[in-house]
């Protein structure tokens, strides 16, 4: 039952694919939509990225030393939360502009990739280490690990226009 | 020197010409911006929220203000250096963006805002976390702040959606009426 329910989907995919046809997307008919989208997008990674590197700095030590890392995650939490569903919702109508060319573009899939294993890294062993007020080298990594990754989603993110 | 000439000249020097040349090192050097934006850009704002009594209530204001500060400004000088490494590569294509001299304006604007508000709010911070009501113009400092800063984001994005006018668009513009004139 599923590979025919999922060959169907797959069809039906395809065909919405085939179907559309980005010249009849608003964004593209609209000389401020498609920057406006950009431009909310930057400032939801702002919000995003922001504030899970108050978190970050605080596992290093180097921001926020009288409060628990806990606390520090909670409190930036909701505002964390705030700037990713921005993000999924000014993304994606970015890619909607030009499926085709996103899907194609190396750099995209790299900031796909780079996004869904910082969002399930951020929601795991980040959230795990700040909640256990874990100190030393272990929280230290963490915190490196999650800034590198946020900022290969940014980087993966500009390439699009260059590669 | 007009201003075309003054922006060739700038962008003739050897560090410029690598950087705008280079395929690789123009978009890291972008990289760095957007991603100083990102990690310091979300303090300005988180900041600003702070004061207002939107975000982070139970920290005092002044462990938000004061504990931020240098991060800010280790921020601000990553992303502004790289900027400015950024215009300087295309001073030419820069200077002759309105869009350049909105975010140049907006700039402006963010030099006053930190003469008039950093003396009499940010470096007062214990004060306001001491105040019952939080004073005005506290509350204006934060919310231009926010404005202003988001208007810097929006005035450089839109720098890139600059189309100027084409010389040679306008000559065979010019020469159309001509041409149709002459076959009727």
């Amino acid at each position: 039952m599923f590979p025919a329910l999922w060959a169907r989907l797959k069809g039906s995919l395809k065909e919405i694919m085939l179907a559309y046809d980005p010249a009849t997307n608003p964004l593209n008919n609209n000389e401020w939509a498609f920057p406006l989208c950009e431009i909310i997008h930057i400032l939801g990674f702002a919000f995003s990225i922001g504030t899970v590197a108050l978190v970050d700095l605080r596992l290093l030590g180097l921001a926020f030393k009288s409060q628990p890392a806990s606390k520090v995650l909670k409190d930036t939490a909701p505002w964390t939360l705030v700037g990713l569903v921005v993000m999924w919702i000014s993304g994606p109508l970015i890619f909607s502009s030009d499926p085709v060319m996103y899907l194609n573009n190396a750099s995209f899939r790299f900031k796909i990739g780079a996004l869904l294993l910082a969002m399930i890294y951020n929601y795991t062993i980040h959230r795990k280490v700040a909640m256990s007020e874990a100190k030393g080298a272990g929280a230290k990594l963490t915190a490196i690990i999650s800034l590198a990754l946020w900022v290969s989603v940014v980087a993966g993110g500009l390439f699009i226009a260059f590669v | 020197m007009s201003l075309e000439t003054f922006g060739q000249w700038l962008q003739s020097a050897d560090v410029a010409t690598a950087l705008r040349e280079s395929a690789l090192v123009y978009p890291v050097v972008m990289t760095s911006h957007l991603a100083g934006m990102a990690l310091f850009g979300g303090m300005i704002l988180m900041t600003d929220m702070r004061i207002l009594g939107l975000a982070l209530k139970s920290y005092p204001i002044s462990e938000v203000v004061n504990g931020l500060r240098k991060w800010k400004h280790l921020g601000l000088t990553i992303t502004a250096g790289c900027g400015i490494f950024l215009f300087w590569a295309k001073a030419d294509q820069y200077l002759s963006n309105p869009y350049f001299w909105m975010k140049i304006s907006m700039f402006t604007l963010i030099i006053i805002h930190a003469l008039v508000f950093r003396g009499s709010v940010y470096k007062r911070a214990e004060e306001l976390d001491r105040a019952p009501v939080l004073p005005t113009n506290a509350k204006v400092a934060a919310i231009m702040s926010i404005v202003l800063w988001s208007g810097v984001v929006t005035a450089g994005r839109l720098i890139g959606y600059y189309e100027p006018p084409q010389k040679q668009q306008a000559s065979t513009v010019l020469h159309q009426p001509i041409v149709a004139q002459s076959t009727r």
